[in-house]
């Protein structure tokens, strides 16, 4: 499916346009049925502009957090593994092919003969070990650590004890972690216990190998400042960065695997909505958002519209309340507010439908997606009704509730929406605060709400490892606000994390997403849908669901995407 | 300090003579103009140190999505000296700042406050100054051409103009002149010709947005010429002056425009100042990669080291572009004197 996206708008827009130049190019399109097919446009042209929004805070794959960052991380350094298209598994990148121990506790990578640094030096077992131990070093406080590897590498957990000041017990801890390398294409990673999503972490762009020489050359802090000094392994390479405004990638001609067709691509840093849109319109940008206040023009306006994807992303929204407050920590009041909001109509009103109405844990196209619980938390308002009169709970302190949100122009309109629907059904009276960013986190933290919207969580990798670990009582206040600290879902979620046998971790993750939703601990809304405008030019690429999609699909692949003629 | 300031009547006041050479009181007055910076800018860190760390969250607190786990939180407060208390933070700063060290950013990491600074900083600079230069001519300009020909069409189009600059704000012009120059040139013309949607070059990127930064300050500059050449064209130096026979040209240039031009010159000092410091709405709408983008980014992400930079910055511009008003007084006024 990834693949024909682009060239199926392309041919649609062709037809839908009779233009005899259009028409030509529909007949290039048709007879490309690779990526090496003959309307590729001459290489001067293979230039790819994006806009990712904002520049990113590191260039060192370790220390990147964010969507915007992990983009570039992923592109300059390659991990061990990557995803297969469909995402149905992991493949061979950095390493091509991997064993685990029949325990589940050892992971046996084989790294490539041919796998080389930008810079022309043979890639060793021995960049991971201390790649990895980078992201795991206290004095370094990468920001991605857990849990991915807190808690999974053996030795790791002791992460939180270390005194980050004191180097000799940082260097000991290092050294004590579960990462060897026997030889030169051999990385070896001890596991605390099983774990059966680890290589999904292994193909994380934090997990990329670091070359120790180039560190401890420029400095643990300078070397990743200046683009030239970032030798990666990955396809491409950083040839400039011009802050607050664009970063530029080239091929790295040193790569093992196929070259990419694209001579450069620019991430701009644009973080204004408008200016973005109209330079996508002036062929300043081919790729870029569609933001909400732009939906309705954009898919009538007859030359965007057909530029349109609607690509699928695996993300889930959904309020959070404060289970330990007056009256959220009544379950029946809980109910009310879940029956109460018309998720259809939000997706298809507030949102012009760029949201899917949702109302379970897991995203659909995930494994772990639950579409037979939909009907635990559906609309309805007379069970919404029902459930409020069934809570107990007073007028006054029912009414008194404040909606909390950060202040964009999405959650605005959301939180409109949902007192508005709150005040139809339930008959009560909300009010909104609509906040700074930072001061809504911290707020959060500190439990210093009543419920909060929109919460949302989207899939690092495609496993309900990455979701249900959100909820357990150890999440309290850290990815969740709303604390459920039940027992019977942190075991449940934690014999499935170190579980061995995939049918067994699946049925309990079931378990422990039942419990989520029958208890109300949130009350799901929808699931987004990534609308991107794609001039028809761009083809080849191969977008997943897990990309870094919103900036630019079919990441994982970068190689295969090229610019038509036109 | 006894600073000449406002109208030229408030000069009478102030004026007391110094016996020595007008030079040597002149670079006495920027010296003690300058030593008084230190107080001054003392005061601003000393207030935006504590407004920024009392303002809620963290440096580390996302915008969402998952969060720092504590214990990375306490190694970052660790990196960046944040465990301290707020006092000892604040006198290390001090110390710092007098060695002219402000320290690292911590939402891009590793990199110096100083070298984000010297990177956004020329480029706000270069639209803020080309924006001024055309505010000055065009500003005084219109305003003593409608001065002269009061209650003519020139007038009110000169006054309609003031009064559209003055109300549409910088963000509706900015879109404006992307929708036309950019978007709507692109689809009429075929993609031949039309103006860069954003971004910053020493090229056509500075037009629209120079024009945007100038607008509302043209407006305003041409308002108050026009009001202050009405002021002085009433005076009976200016009836002297034309029952002189003088030209009309000569009367304007030397007799009105020396005289109505000390308001301006007060209002030209904070324009300066602001038009130099970055409009973030401007550089945002035009994608500018500008101090005032980094400034609020900064405030956004509680980036404490930049902010305090920024605003040292921008307290540091203000100052001297007020002392260049007061002494550019002297030029103008004679009866200013500086003591």
């Amino acid at each position: 499916m990834e693949q024909s996206t682009g060239k199926l708008k392309w041919s649609r827009l062709a037809t839908l346009m009779a233009g005899v130049a259009l028409v030509v190019a529909a007949c290039g399109t048709a007879s490309t049925t690779n990526n090496n097919g003959n309307n590729m446009a001459s290489s001067d042209k293979q230039i790819l502009r994006i806009n990712s929004g904002t520049e990113p805070n590191s260039l060192d794959p370790g220390q990147q957090s964010y969507d915007y960052e992990g983009l570039i991380g992923r592109n300059v350094f390659e991990p061990l593994l990557k995803p297969k298209k469909d995402l149905s598994d992991v493949e061979g990148a950095a390493a091509s092919s991997y064993d685990v121990s029949s325990d589940g506790i050892t992971y046996t990578f084989h790294i490539r003969q041919n796998a080389k640094w930008s810079d022309g030096v043979p890639l060793k077992a021995k960049d991971f070990v201390y790649g990895y131990q980078r992201i795991l070093d206290p004095r370094l406080a990468a920001g991605y650590t857990d849990p991915f590897f807190d808690g999974t590498i053996a030795g790791a957990a002791n992460y939180a004890s270390i005194d980050a000041k004191n180097d000799a017990a940082s260097t000991t801890f290092l050294q004590g972690l579960g990462l060897s390398a026997p030889d030169d294409h051999t990385f070896v990673v001890k596991l605390q216990q099983p774990a059966g999503y680890f290589k999904w972490v292994a193909s994380l762009w934090v997990a990329a190998p670091i070359r120790k020489d180039i560190v401890e050359k420029y400095g643990s802090d300078k070397w990743a400042t200046v683009p030239s000094q970032v030798i990666g392994n990955g396809m491409f390479k950083i040839s400039e960065q011009v802050p607050k405004d664009h970063i530029t990638l080239v091929p790295n001609d040193q790569y093992w695997g196929d070259k990419p067709h694209l001579t450069k691509i620019i991430d701009y840093f644009i973080d204004d909505a408008n200016q973005a849109f109209s330079k996508y319109q002036t062929g300043e940008l081919d790729i870029q958002t569609v933001p909400l206040a732009n939906a309705d023009l954009v898919q009538n306006d007859p030359k965007l519209k057909n530029e349109l994807h609607k690509l699928p992303s695996l993300n889930t929204f959904w309020l959070t309340p404060n289970l330990h407050k007056a009256p959220f920590d009544n379950v029946k009041f809980r109910e009310a507010v879940s029956h109460a909001i018309d998720r259809q109509s939000l997706a298809t009103d507030v949102s012009k439908g760029q949201y899917a109405p949702v109302t379970t844990f897991i995203p659909k196209g995930m494994n772990g997606y639950q579409p037979g619980l939909s009907d635990v938390q559906k609309y309805d308002p007379a069970a919404a009704k029902a459930a409020l009169q069934a809570s107990g709970v007073s007028p006054a302190v029912a009414n008194g509730v404040h909606y909390l949100a950060r202040n964009t122009t999405a959650n605005k309109q959301l939180a409109e929406y949902i007192t508005g629907q709150i005040k139809t059904n339930l008959g009560l009276n909300w009010t909104i605060d609509v906040i700074d960013s930072k001061t809504v986190t911290s707020r959060i933290r500190k439990a210093n709400f009543d419920i909060y919207g929109p919460d949302g969580w989207g899939a690092d990798y495609p496993d309900p490892q990455d979701w249900y670990d959100i909820f357990t009582t150890g999440g309290c206040h850290g990815t969740n606000w709303g604390c459920p600290n039940n027992p019977d879902f942190d075991k449940l979620v934690q014999q499935a994390d170190q579980s061995t046998k995939d049918s067994d971790r699946v049925t309990k993750y079931n378990d422990a997403g039942k419990l989520l939703t029958n208890q109300f601990y949130v009350t799901f809304l929808y699931q987004r849908t990534e609308w991107q405008l794609i001039k028809p030019y761009v083809q080849g690429y191969q977008a997943t669901p897990l990309d870094e999609g919103i900036y630019l699909p079919g990441d994982f692949f970068t190689n295969t995407i090229f610019i038509a003629n036109h | 300090m006894a600073v000449a300031k406002g109208a030229p009547a408030r000069g009478a006041l102030l004026s007391i003579k110094i016996p020595r050479g007008r030079g040597s009181s002149l670079a006495l007055y920027i010296a003690k103009r300058i030593l008084w910076l230190v107080p001054v800018l003392l005061f601003v860190i000393t207030i935006t140190f504590f407004m920024a760390h009392l303002a809620p969250g963290s440096p580390w607190d996302k915008a969402g999505g998952r969060q720092l786990s504590a214990p990375v939180v306490a190694n970052l407060n660790l990196k960046y000296g944040l465990d301290a208390p707020l006092w000892v933070q604040y006198v290390k700063y001090l110390g710092n700042v007098a060695h002219l060290d402000f320290g690292l950013s911590y939402q891009y990491q590793n990199q110096t406050v100083s070298s984000i600074l010297l990177e956004s900083w020329p480029i706000t600079a270069t639209n803020g100054a080309l924006a001024f230069l055309l505010i000055v001519p065009v500003g005084i300009g219109l305003g003593v051409i409608a001065a002269l020909r009061q209650n003519t069409w020139v007038d009110f189009a000169v006054g309609g103009f003031s009064t559209f600059g003055a109300s549409v704000p910088n963000l509706i012009i900015g879109i404006l002149l992307i929708i036309v120059f950019s978007v709507g040139a692109y689809r009429v013309t075929g993609g031949n010709v039309f103006l860069p949607t954003g971004g910053f070059g020493l090229d056509d990127h500075l037009i629209m947005p120079v024009i945007t930064l100038a607008v509302l300050p043209i407006a305003f500059i041409a308002r108050l010429t026009r009001s202050s050449t009405l002021d002085v064209l009433r005076q009976d130096y200016i009836r002297t002056a034309w029952a002189k026979g003088l030209r009309e040209r000569l009367v304007v240039m030397k007799h009105v425009l020396k005289n109505s031009l000390i308001p301006v010159v007060t209002a030209l000092g904070p324009t300066f100042a602001f038009l130099v410091t970055g409009s973030v709405i401007v550089e945002s709408v035009f994608a500018i990669p500008g101090i005032g983008r980094t400034f609020v980014t900064a405030v956004q992400s509680r980036d404490y080291p930049l902010i305090l930079a920024t605003t040292i910055l921008f307290a540091l511009v203000v100052a001297l572009a007020n002392l260049v008003v007061d002494l550019l007084y002297v030029v103008i006024d004679p009866r200013v004197r500086l003591s």
